[in-house]
C-alpha cells in the first residue's frame, strides 16, 4: 500500500438548511499531506462514548424493536459533497462586471446578459465599500437591501448568511428582505388559526410520536409527504428507516399526493392520486362523510372545539348551497367518489396520524392555508391527541431550539451555537420588505402588507399592520448586497425578479457566494466565499434522530482560488470602509469582536452547553460531544394527549385555548376576507390566482405542475454535482447534449401530446417558459406534470415572458401571494401548457444562450461569464 | 475465508449512497495495487436500477443493484488469467498494470460490470474496495448504505440468507459461481379494486382467486379496506383473476403480466338478480 488508504478523519456538518442549524454530521476523512478530501462518510457516536453514556434508546413494540444504530444515516447530499467543493462552477476570484462603471454608465439593463473580468480583492472590497459610502451620503442606509436569508451551508464562526447585515447594522442599518414561512405556508397562515401551533403551524408538540403509533396506530397518511427526499438537506435517513419500521409492525402508509415520490415508491401501502392543491375538496368531503353517517367524535369536539357548527353548517351546503359530498370533491380532485368514502370510513374507524415533510403543491399553492387549517379540521372530528392519532413531521426535529418538537426520544440538551455565530440572525427591522413581494417593491413601490412576515413569530403577528415599503420618509433601493442568490429559482415569478434587478433604480448590486450561479449572474461585483471544507470552525447536528452533538470542525483542505470564508470576504469591505472614519472608525475591529476564530470556537464550545468536565483541549482532540438520551423520555406525553386528556388545563395557543373552526380573530380582523375567511372552505378562485383547472385559464393551460423539494438537490444547491446529474432520473439527455430538468408526464397524457421520454418540452404560462427533458412515466397521474423546482437557471430570454434552458420553473410561478392576506409563496400546484420544442430550431434562433461554455457533467460553468480572467488588467 | 455481498431489494430505498460512495472513493483516488482512479464520470462499478412498476394508482418502484458478481469461476479472468485475479477473500481484481490495453475484457464480462478507461487505456471495475477490507473496514459502498440493504461479510456468517438467496442471473449461476447474492428481487404484481358502482362503494371483503394459466397455481386474497387486492412476487405469467363477493355475481377477468405488472383498476361487480 502506497499510502494510509484511511487518512485523517475529521467532523463536519454537511447540512444545508442555512444560518448555524447544523446538521447531517460526517466524517471526512482527509489526506493532509496531499491537501486533499479523501472522502465522506458516516460519523460514528460511539468512536468516544460507550452505548450506556449515550443512554441509548429504543422503541419496542408489537414483538419488535427500532434502534437508532450508532453511525449517522449519511444523505446523499453530503456523500457527494466532494463535487460541490471541486465543482468546475466555482467562482475562482473577484470579478467585475465589464460594462458597470462605478464612476459612469451602470448599464442595469445589461445585468444577466453581459460579462465580467477578473479584479484584485483589494479593487472589489473598495469599490464595494464606496457604493455602501455613497448610498449612505446619497439616500440613506436603508437604500442598500440585505438578502441573507435562504439555504446554504450551515457554518458558525464563517456563517454563510448575515455577515453582510452584522456589519451594515454597525454603521447605520440597512433594509432587511424579509423570509416568510416558505417551507410551511398553509401551516403558517392557515393551521395557525384553527389551533394555534406556533411557531410554524404544524403540531409543536411532538414528542414519543413515533412510539405512540408503534404502540396505538393503524396509519400513517403521508398527504403531499415525501421522507425519502425532502429531509435530506437537513437529517439523513432516520426517517427512511422509521418508514421501513412501520412496515416491518404493520402500521398502514397511506400516501395522498398527486405524484408518486421516493417514499411512495418504496413505502406505500396504498397511493390516493389527488389532484394538484385540490386537497382541501378531497378534506371536505371526508368530513361530509363523516357528518352524513355519524362517524365523527361529537363528545370530543364539545370539549376541544368552538365554531364546529358554523363548519358543519358549510360543510352540508347551508352557506353556498353546495353539499360538499364525495361526488362533489370527485370533479374537483379527481379521486374517486368510492375511495373517498373508504378513506372517510377506514380513518373513523382506526387511530390514524398525519405525517408531513415541507413544501410540495399541499401547503405551496394558492390559499394553502385551507388545506392545512382542514386537516387539523378532520384531526379534531376524530379526536385529535388520542393514542395513535397526532400530525408529526419527518424533519426540523429541534427547529429553533424547540425541545418539543422531536417525535423519537430526545436527547438531554439542545446545543445552541448562537454566541459564536457571526453572522446575524436579523429581527424586525424598520425597513423591511416581505421576500415575496421583492420585485414590486423595487420596481412599483410603495407596496404594504401585514405583519413582519418573518418565520417562527407567533399568530397574532399576522394582523399587525398594515407596514409599508419604504416606510414612511425612508429610502427606495438603490443597492443590493447578496449572500443568498438564489431569488430567482427559489420564490415566486423569479422571470419578474430578473426584471427588477434590471430596473434602472438599482445602481448597484453585490454579490457573494461560492459558485457562479442563479443571482451571481446579476450581479455588478462578485466576491468569491468559500466552503466549510475550506475553514475551521464549530457545529451541531440535532436532527438525525439519534443523539445531538457538538462537534469541532478541522479545516479539510486550503481555500481554493483567490476565495475566502463569507466572514473574511465582509472583513475585506470593513477594512475599505475605515478610511471614510466617524461612524466607520475601527468598524473591521468591531465588526470581527475582538477575538480570533479560534476564540469563536472556544465561545461556541464554552456555551454549548458541553459538560463543565470535558476541556476545549479535550472537545478538539475527540472532535465531539454527544448528549445522551434523556433519562425521563419514556415519561414525556406523546404528542398532543395532555390537551386531549383536558383541554383546560391544556389549552392551546387560540385565543378560546381550543380548536377553533370558526376563527374569531381572522372574523375580527379581516371581515371581508373571501380568500381566507372564519371557516375554512374550497377557494375557486381570489384576486390574484386563477389557477383550477375547470376555469378559463385552465382551457389555455391544462395541467397542473408539481414541483417539491428536489430529489438530486437542496433547493438551489448542488445541481452541478456531476455524479447525480450522470443518473439518468437527474437530468434528460437532450437531443443537443444539453442536460435538461425531468418532466415527468403520464403516459395517457403524453399519447395526447405526442410526447416520448427524451423530447425536450417547454413548460409555459403568460409568466414565460421553462424547458424541461420528457420522462413519460406513471409515477404522475393524469392532468399533473411534475418538475423538480431548484435547477439552475440557464436564460435564454429574459424577465417576464421569458424563456429557461435549464428548468427552473419557480421563474414561471405566480407572482401574486399565497391570499390576499397571507402573503406566501405560490410555486407549486399552478397552471401550465407544456409542448415539444425543437431544440436545434431554438439554438439557431438564440445562439448567443445556447453557446454558453457549458460542461454536461457539470452543467453552465463559472467560465461561461467570464471575458477577461487575466490578473491585474 | 471467503466474502460475499448480500443485497436486499426490501431494504432497499434507492438513495444510490453506494453509487455515489463508490465515485467518492475512486474518483481522484488512487488505491494501487487494487484500483487506479475512476473517471469523473461515465463509469458505474455500483449502480441502481430503478423499476417503475404498474400503472396509476398501483404503481410501485424498485432498485437492483448492479456490479461486479465477484464471481469464483470468473468470465473475466478466464478472459485475461495473467491480468485479472482472485484474492483469497474472493474478491476479483482487474490488476490495473497487467491489464493495460486490455479492452476485450469490458466484453468479457456478462454482468457488463466492466468498463473501459479511455485516458488510462485499461478495463477497470469493482475491487471490493479491497484497500479498505485489508484494513479492516467495510467497503464504502456498504458502510454508506442507511438500511443494511447491501451488507459484506464472511460467507459463514450469512448461511440463512445465502440459503434464500438467488442470482442476478439465475442462468450463469452454476457456472459463474457469483459471490454477489440477492435478495427479494422484484418479481410481478398484479393488483385492482373490487367497486359496486351504481351504489358507489368499493367491496371490502370480496374473494379474489388468480389462476396462473400457464403452471395452474392458484393464490387467493380478500379486497381491503379500500376494495384494494394485490398479488405480490408472482411470476410473469398469463393469468385468470376470479372475483367474488356476496350477492353479486362473479366476475373473471383475464391478466397478462408477461411484459409488465398489472393494475387491473376498478372491477365492477353486479347485484345478483338471477335468484
Amino acid at each position: 500500500m502506497s499510502k494510509n488508504a484511511k487518512g485523517t478523519p475529521i467532523v463536519k456538518g454537511l447540512g444545508f438548511d442555512s444560518f448555524g442549524l447544523g446538521a447531517n454530521a460526517c466524517t471526512v476523512d482527509i489526506d493532509e499531506e496531499a491537501n486533499k478530501i479523501l472522502r465522506i462518510r458516516p460519523f460514528h457516536f460511539d468512536e468516544h462514548q460507550t452505548p450506556e453514556e449515550l443512554n441509548a434508546w429504543k422503541i419496542e413494540a408489537r414483538g419488535k424493536t427500532f434502534e437508532p444504530g450508532f453511525k449517522t444515516l449519511i444523505s446523499p447530499l453530503s456523500l457527494c459533497y466532494k463535487k460541490r467543493v471541486y465543482s468546475k462552477n466555482r467562482i475562482p476570484y473577484p470579478m467585475k462586471r465589464i460594462d458597470w462603471d462605478p464612476a459612469g454608465e451602470r448599464n442595469p439593463q445589461n445585468r444577466g446578459t453581459s460579462g465580467y473580468e477578473r479584479i484584485s480583492w483589494d479593487e472589489a472590497a473598495e469599490i464595494v465599500a464606496a457604493e455602501i459610502k455613497r448610498m449612505h451620503d446619497e439616500y440613506a442606509p436603508e437604500a442598500i437591501l440585505c438578502e441573507i436569508d435562504g439555504h446554504g451551508e450551515t457554518k458558525v464562526v464563517h456563517a454563510s448568511h448575515g455577515c453582510i447585515t452584522h456589519l451594515l447594522d454597525l454603521c447605520g442599518g440597512f433594509t432587511l428582505q424579509s423570509r416568510q414561512p416558505d417551507s410551511w405556508e398553509g401551516w403558517y397562515w392557515g393551521a395557525k388559526h384553527i389551533w394555534g401551533m406556533d411557531p410554524l403551524g404544524q403540531q409543536n408538540k411532538q414528542n414519543n410520536v413515533i412510539k405512540d403509533i408503534s404502540e396505538n396506530g393503524d396509519a400513517v397518511l403521508f398527504w403531499g409527504c415525501d421522507p425519502e427526499t425532502t429531509p435530506l438537506g437537513w437529517g439523513g435517513y432516520m426517517a427512511s428507516r422509521i418508514c421501513f419500521w412501520f412496515t416491518e409492525i404493520g402500521v398502514k402508509q397511506i400516501h395522498i399526493s398527486p405524484d408518486v415520490n421516493y417514499a411512495n415508491a418504496v413505502h406505500a401501502d396504498k397511493w390516493i392520486p389527488v389532484l394538484p392543491n385540490t386537497d382541501a375538496a378531497l378534506q371536505l368531503a371526508i368530513a361530509y362523510t363523516w357528518i352524513k353517517d355519524g362517524t365523527f367524535d361529537q363528545e370530543y369536539l364539545d370539549t376541544h372545539a368552538v365554531g364546529f357548527e358554523n363548519f358543519k353548517y358549510y360543510v352540508l351546503g347551508g352557506e353556498d348551497g353546495v353539499p360538499k359530498t364525495p361526488k362533489w370533491a370527485e370533479k374537483i380532485c379527481g379521486v374517486p367518489s368510492y375511495t373517498i368514502k373508504a378513506l372517510a370510513r377506514y380513518w373513523a374507524k382506526h387511530a390514524v396520524s398525519i405525517a408531513h415533510c415541507n413544501g410540495g403543491s399541499f401547503i405551496r399553492s394558492c390559499f394553502a392555508h385551507e388545506p392545512a387549517r382542514l386537516e387539523v379540521a378532520l384531526l379534531g372530528m376524530q379526536g385529535l391527541g388520542k393514542p395513535g392519532a397526532n400530525q408529526f413531521k419527518f424533519m426540523e426535529w429541534t427547529l429553533f431550539g424547540i425541545p418539543t418538537l422531536d417525535p423519537l426520544p430526545p436527547s438531554t440538551h439542545i446545543p445552541s451555537l448562537g454566541a459564536a455565530y457571526r453572522g446575524y440572525v436579523t429581527g424586525t427591522k424598520t425597513s423591511f420588505i416581505p421576500k415575496t413581494m421583492i420585485p414590486e417593491a423595487i420596481m412599483n413601490p410603495p407596496v404594504s402588507w401585514y405583519g413582519h412576515i418573518s418565520a417562527g413569530l407567533p399568530r397574532e403577528d399576522q394582523f399587525d399592520g398594515p407596514y409599508t415599503f419604504p416606510p414612511e420618509g425612508g429610502s427606495r433601493v438603490h443597492m443590493i448586497w447578496s449572500d443568498s442568490p438564489c431569488w430567482e429559482t427559489c420564490w415566486n415569478g423569479g422571470f419578474k425578479m430578473q426584471d427588477a434587478l434590471r430596473d434602472e433604480s438599482i445602481e448597484c448590486v453585490v454579490v457573494q457566494h461560492p459558485w457562479m450561479e442563479n443571482d451571481t449572474m446579476f450581479a455588478d461585483i462578485i466576491l468569491p466565499s468559500n466552503t466549510k471544507f475550506e475553514t475551521e470552525d464549530i457545529g451541531t447536528d440535532c436532527d438525525s434522530g439519534q443523539w445531538n452533538v457538538v462537534f469541532y470542525e478541522r479545516q479539510a483542505i486550503k481555500p481554493l482560488g483567490e476565495s475566502k470564508s463569507d466572514k473574511e470576504v465582509v472583513a475585506e469591505v470593513a477594512k475599505k470602509l475605515e478610511k471614510f472614519g466617524g461612524i466607520y472608525e475601527d468598524i473591521y475591529d468591531k465588526y470581527l469582536g475582538g477575538k480570533t476564530d479560534d476564540e469563536w470556537i472556544r465561545v461556541g464550545f464554552d456555551t454549548s452547553g458541553a459538560p463543565e468536565g470535558m476541556s476545549f483541549e479535550e472537545f478538539k482532540e475527540k472532535q465531539y460531544y454527544a448528549f445522551p438520551t434523556r433519562e425521563d423520555w419514556k415519561d414525556i406525553p406523546a404528542g398532543v394527549r395532555e390537551f386531549h386528556d383536558d383541554p383546560e388545563a391544556n389549552p392551546l395557543r387560540t385565543p378560546s385555548g381550543k380548536l377553533e373552526y370558526y376563527s374569531t380573530t381572522l372574523a375580527q380582523n379581516f371581515p371581508d376576507d373571501k380568500e381566507r375567511g372564519p371557516i375554512p372552505h374550497w377557494v375557486d378562485e381570489g384576486a390574484g390566482h386563477q389557477e383550477r383547472q375547470y376555469l378559463e385559464r385552465g382551457r389555455k393551460y391544462p395541467f397542473l405542475l408539481v414541483s417539491n423539494h428536489p430529489h438530486f438537490r437542496v433547493h438551489a444547491q448542488h445541481d452541478d454535482v456531476t455524479w447525480f446529474r450522470e443518473m439518468e432520473t437527474c437530468k434528460v439527455t437532450g437531443p443537443d447534449g444539453y442536460k435538461y430538468e425531468p418532466v415527468w408526464v403520464n403516459p395517457i397524457d403524453a399519447g395526447k401530446l405526442s410526447l416520448e421520454t427524451g423530447d425536450v418540452v417547454r413548460v409555459y404560462n403568460e409568466r414565460g417558459a421553462v424547458l424541461g427533458g420528457v420522462i413519460v412515466s406513471e409515477r404522475i397521474m393524469p392532468g399533473a406534470v411534475y418538475q423538480d423546482h431548484g435547477a439552475r437557471c440557464d436564460s435564454i430570454v429574459l424577465g417576464e415572458g421569458g424563456l429557461d434552458r435549464g428548468g427552473a420553473n419557480n421563474l414561471i410561478a405566480p407572482t401574486a401571494c399565497t391570499s390576499n392576506h397571507a402573503h406566501g409563496e405560490v410555486t407549486s400546484g399552478f397552471l401550465v401548457n407544456i409542448e415539444k420544442v425543437d431544440v436545434h430550431k431554438l439554438a439557431e434562433e438564440y445562439p448567443e444562450a445556447f453557446e454558453r461554455d457549458y460542461d454536461p457533467a457539470c452543467g453552465l460553468v463559472a467560465t461561461a461569464r467570464v471575458v477577461n480572467g487575466k490578473e491585474g488588467e | 475465508m471467503g466474502k460475499v455481498f448480500i443485497f436486499d431489494a426490501a431494504k432497499c430505498n434507492g438513495c444510490r449512497n453506494c453509487q455515489l460512495a463508490c465515485k467518492d472513493e475512486h474518483v481522484d483516488n488512487e488505491w494501487l495495487p487494487y484500483a487506479k482512479p475512476q473517471p469523473d464520470t461515465g463509469q458505474f462499478w455500483t449502480s441502481m436500477e430503478e423499476i417503475i412498476r404498474g400503472q396509476v394508482p398501483k404503481v410501485k418502484v424498485s432498485y437492483v443493484m448492479h456490479r461486479c458478481q465477484h464471481c469464483d469461476n470468473a468470465p473475466c479472468m478466464k478472459a485475461a488469467p495473467d491480468a485479472v485475479y482472485k484474492r483469497e477473500d474472493g474478491l476479483v481484481i482487474i490488476d490495473p498494470v497487467k491489464a493495460e490495453g486490455k479492452r476485450e475484457l469490458v466484453d468479457a464480462c456478462p454482468y457488463g460490470a466492466i468498463f473501459w478507461n479511455e485516458e488510462l487505456s485499461i478495463p477497470q471495475k469493482c475491487t471490493g474496495c479491497a484497500h479498505l477490507v485489508d484494513e479492516g473496514e467495510l467497503p464504502h459502498c456498504v458502510d454508506v448504505c442507511p438500511h443494511e440493504a447491501l451488507r459484506f461479510g464472511d460467507e459463514e456468517d450469512f448461511a440463512d440468507e445465502i440459503a434464500k438467496a438467488e442470482a442476478i442471473a439465475p442462468e450463469r449461476a452454476a457456472s459463474d459461481e457469483p459471490r454477489m447474492y440477492y435478495l427479494n428481487l422484484p418479481k410481478r404484481f398484479i393488483g385492482g379494486i373490487i367497486v359496486d358502482l351504481e351504489a358507489d362503494e368499493v367491496i371490502i371483503g370480496a374473494k379474489i382467486t388468480l389462476e396462473n394459466l400457464d403452471s395452474g397455481e392458484i393464490k387467493v386474497t380478500e379486497s381491503d379496506d379500500f376494495g384494494d387486492f394485490w398479488f405480490h412476487q408472482i411470476p410473469a405469467a398469463k393469468f385468470r383473476v376470479y372475483v367474488e363477493a356476496n350477492g353479486y355475481l362473479t366476475r373473471v377477468i383475464e391478466a397478462d403480466t408477461t411484459n409488465e405488472d398489472k393494475n387491473i383498476g376498478p372491477i365492477d361487480l353486479y347485484i345478483n338478480q338471477l335468484g
